[in-house]
């Protein structure tokens, strides 16, 4: 069980995959490199990069506090003031928000650490907390940079600090906890869907463990947590089969006694790197390690990606791309810049998937909930406009004005790249070139039969119009939506 | 036609496939793959309560929107009660100036086409609508009555996407349509069904490659690479059977399927369902004139698919712009005169149509706002409202008690009907589903189907 991937398995396709799950793929140069590496060296390569020393600066637009006075400002106006206030207001946060959600992608794919990228992924759909409600911009941001500090590290900080975010004494409405009337939903949420999951607590741990999380509040000068002592209970509780005195922390070491806890954990990022169904044994295994290393979550992820597991057929090839995924590896892989934020982040929409923005404090379904038919006609459409700056497909037809921005604004491929000329009048090279940048795999016989009909029916050599056509063909395919 | 039973076996389905009303629009033979989830669903038909529908007399339920947070005290509005002017000096709508219902109630009035059906005994009213420990969030109290959740439990999935997942495995994909950007939660589900548009021509695979013929090779190989290769079925498949109205398997018999072959799947849905809107979109326009506005616009293309007879058990459309907080009476006015006109073109031409029995148009709106208006000329965030619920096979009248306008919690109305009783009245006996499968609990119906 997990015993580590045997040298002599260690192929250009594992490279692929481990690039495409640990991280956000690459173009096939990246992939050849990180083969090149030897498998040890690439599983390194990937883990052990060193975190940045000093925090994130704080982005230039964010003044911590401006909530609070813009508050107080607003008392002092008239009503027709405070509503044109309100409104400018409302436009310089949604400004904010489409900026830190391109460059949270940018950093997904052009960043130093893709790992740590998607484990901050990983966990933003795990502690869930949507602009929908928390509206500020700057705590969204500082929850982002909570997660990406403390996403590699122990989970137990990572729940501790998380319990304290601003944005998520927010979004759960531990803010609005009072003495004697202690709001359970957070307490209900960290049971169920961040270290437990259901049927592993009872409605009176929840009752009894919301009490330890009164008097967390955010200090509206700083914008940050403060713990406001005159309204802690002190008084014993009884969780979890202990009865005791108990703070927040004390709530959540208790939890991490509990063995399910670290099952939970490892199954849930098991599935979100690796597959479907892990079998319990497998879980189990990770597990105790997990809990053993105090929660360590960087071991846990060596040890998966490691795996000979990791990389059995069953699982290459086998992930259906989140949209965050597809838009930052299809950029990677065809060596390309993400388009404009403002676009990008409607795409994201559209596909489903808007950053700072998952549907519920569940986070976002993933797997086949990422695909109806209406997200997959949009990723196939997307392809286009991506390929060809044509946003048919996802922009009402007869808004010519809108069309011209974005055929202006989006750049294609470099063709002479994802299509070397030397390649152009052998047609099965080219498209067995293409289809490795894009599928990280050859295509069925099939699918490679249409991909060279299609290039037999245009005329030879292939022109870019074509060659763009058989990029954009390969990516309107269900082959394209899985890594 | 027995389309609202329980569908039996893999020959009813073979021989529904072949009498299918669009389904000859494309010639294609059934795969083998989707044979196989026909196995699927059979070995789980019995318990799975599968409706199966042909799309030309199945009832239909379209689900209104009303984003926001609607003023219901301005919209059905208790113009007796002394207490309704008191608390809104500039926003209270004299009696001589409503759509009197009774002696206590009567409509805004730009509302004359619900009056219409009033009159005619079309529209029912249930009144006091809401939940128990009402949230104000617009986010989170959307998300309650999207996902038809207690108040103090987070639901991923919604009602919708439930009922499709329990009533409707193995329908098209089309059975849920939703006009607009994105998928609304009353849809979400683990293996979503439903398509969403706002209009037919985004709902297909473009290309920028210009066709030569008919068709440009990237659209001929577009087509060859998403659907599964052709299997050498049996004859009782082969004789012109359409998979025109096949689509998804069904959301919980999906999961049986591999990524791979629930995308090929998936694909192949798009595909055909595409073709279908175009079709439809293309060959039947209005039957009547309808007003200008994203709602008409929406509601017009929910009467064109349902003319054209695309197998859809739910429509979703939605109007927003409801949440006002300032200088309100202006903007309600404008709401309701929308509203009003949308409504009145979409019944007329849902008559004209022969359609107007099989319809049932349900309102709603995450919450009704406060009884005072502020200092605004406006009102804020509040709990319950009252919604409507129109069409042929409505029983007129009012349903759920008026809540109390001087009882109230906090300054705001205290439901007096669960959206629930509501949700689970049009799931029994107009979709004739087990509402509590899809609610989790049994909640009382109320009588207005």
């Amino acid at each position: 069980m997990l015993e580590p991937l045997p040298p002599s398995r260690w192929s250009p396709e594992a490279a692929a995959h481990l690039l495409n799950r640990a991280g956000f793929g690459g173009s096939p140069d990246d992939i050849a490199a990180l083969h090149a590496r030897g498998f040890e060296a690439a599983i390194s390569a990937l883990v052990d990069v060193p975190a940045p020393e000093s925090p994130e600066p704080v982005p230039d637009w964010a003044k911590p506090g401006e909530t609070f006075a813009l508050r107080r400002e607003l008392r002092a106006m008239d009503e027709e003031k405070r509503r044109m206030r309100l409104m400018e207001k409302r436009k310089e946060d949604q400004k904010h928000l489409i900026a830190i959600r391109g460059e949270w992608l940018e950093r997904m794919r052009s960043g130093p650490d893709p790992l740590r990228e998607k484990m901050t992924l990983f966990w933003h759909g795990h502690f869930a907390v949507s602009a929908e409600k928390v509206r500020s911009p700057y705590l969204l941001w500082q929850q982002n940079c909570t997660l990406r500090a403390h996403g590699l590290g122990q989970f137990g900080a990572l729940t501790k600090t998380v319990a304290r975010d601003p944005a998520m004494l927010i979004y759960l409405d531990t803010v609005q906890s009072r003495p004697g009337r202690p709001n359970e939903n957070f307490a209900r949420e960290l049971m169920e869907l961040f270290t437990l999951g259901e049927g592993h607590y009872s409605e009176a741990d929840i009752r009894e463990s919301a009490r330890a999380f009164v008097g967390y509040r955010i200090d509206p000068a700083t914008e940050s947590f403060r713990l406001v002592r005159m309204q802690q209970d002190s008084g014993t509780k009884s969780f979890l089969g202990k009865t005791g005195l108990l703070d927040g922390d004390g709530v959540i070491d208790r939890i991490l006694e509990q063995p399910e806890c670290a099952r939970f954990i490892a199954r849930k990022i098991w599935v979100f790197l690796a597959g479907e169904n892990p079998s319990e044994p497998l879980v189990e295994a990770l597990a105790t390690d997990f809990r053993r290393s105090g929660y360590s979550i960087r071991p846990l992820l060596r040890r998966i990606l490691q795996s000979a597991e990791f990389y059995a057929p069953a699982n290459i090839r086998s992930q259906i791309k989140s949209p965050a995924q597809w838009m930052v590896q299809t950029a990677r892989s065809l060596e390309m810049p993400l388009p404009p934020a403002l676009f990008a982040a409607n795409a994201m929409r559209q596909m489903g998937q808007l950053l700072f923005a998952p549907p519920s404090v569940k986070g976002w379904d993933g797997g086949r909930a990422w695909i109806s038919t209406s997200t997959l006609l949009i990723r196939y459409n997307l392809a286009n406009a991506l390929l060809r700056g044509d946003v048919s497909g996802l922009v009402p037809d007869g808004r010519p004005a809108l069309r011209r921005a974005a055929r202006a604004r989006l750049r294609g491929p470099v063709l002479d790249l994802i299509a070397p000329p030397a390649l152009r009048p052998d047609p099965a090279r080219l498209v067995d070139a293409l289809a490795w940048r894009l599928f990280q795999s050859a295509p069925d016989e099939r699918e490679r039969r249409a991909f060279l009909d299609y290039l037999k029916a245009r005329p030879a050599p292939p022109a870019d119009d074509t060659l763009v056509g058989l990029a954009h063909l390969m990516m309107s395919t269900p082959q394209f939506q899985l890594c | 036609m027995s389309s609202r039973e329980p569908r039996s076996n893999l020959h009813t389905r073979r021989a529904f496939l072949r009498t299918s009303a669009l389904g000859a629009a494309t010639g294609w033979t059934i795969p083998l793959f989707l044979e196989r989830t026909f196995g699927m669903l059979d070995a789980t038909a019995a318990d799975a309560a599968v409706q199966t529908l042909t799309g030309r007399d199945a009832p239909i339920l379209v689900v209104l929107q009303l984003a926001g947070g609607n003023d219901g005290l301005n919209t059905l509005i208790p113009f007796a009660d002394d207490a309704y002017h008191k608390a809104r000096p500039g926003l209270a709508l004299a009696a001589d100036k409503v759509l009197k219902l009774d002696d206590r109630h009567g409509l805004h009035p730009n509302l004359s086409a619900l009056k219409e059906l009033h009159d005619a005994g079309h529209l029912a009213i249930v009144q006091g609508v809401g939940y128990p420990n009402p949230n104000r969030s617009h986010f989170r109290s959307t998300e309650i009555w999207q996902t038809a959740s207690d108040a103090q439990r987070n639901e991923s999935t919604g009602w919708l996407g439930r009922y499709f997942d329990n009533c409707c495995a193995g329908a098209d994909p089309a059975v849920g349509v939703s006009i607009g950007g994105e998928v609304p939660q009353a849809f979400a589900s683990p293996t979503p069904t439903g398509i969403s548009f706002a209009r037919p021509e985004q709902y297909r695979w473009r290309t920028t490659e210009t066709a030569q013929g008919r068709m440009s090779p990237s659209e001929f190989y577009y087509r060859q690479l998403n659907r599964p290769e052709e299997e050498e079925a049996g004859a009782d498949i082969s004789e012109g059977g359409s998979i025109g109205m096949i689509g998804g398997a069904g959301a919980a018999h999906a999961t049986g399927l591999g990524p791979l072959e629930y995308l090929q799947r998936t694909a192949l849905d798009a595909q055909v369902s595409s073709d279908k809107v175009l079709e439809i979109a293309r060959k039947f326009p209005a039957r009547t004139e309808y007003p200008r506005g994203r709602l008409a616009d929406g509601l017009n293309l929910v009467a064109r698919m349902i003319a054209g007879g695309l197998p859809t058990r739910v429509y979703y459309v939605s109007q927003g712009g409801y949440d006002t907080h300032a200088n309100q009476q202006g903007a309600h006015e404008r709401l309701m005169s929308e509203l009003g006109g949308s409504l009145a073109a979409f019944f007329k031409d849902l008559k004209l149509q022969g359609n107007f029995e099989r319809v049932l148009l349900m309102t709603f709106s995450e919450f009704g706002r406060r009884v005072a208006q502020n200092a605004s000329g406006g009102t804020d965030h509040g709990t319950a409202a009252p919604l409507f619920i129109v069409g042929g096979g409505t029983k007129p009248g009012f349903y759920g008690a008026p809540p109390s306008l001087t009882k109230l919690d906090n300054g705001d109305l205290i439901h007096t009907t669960d959206f629930r009783n509501v949700y689970a009245t049009v799931l029994e006996k107009w979709l004739t589903a087990p509402s509590e499968k899809v609610l989790g609990r049994k909640f009382p119906t109320l009588a207005f189907v």
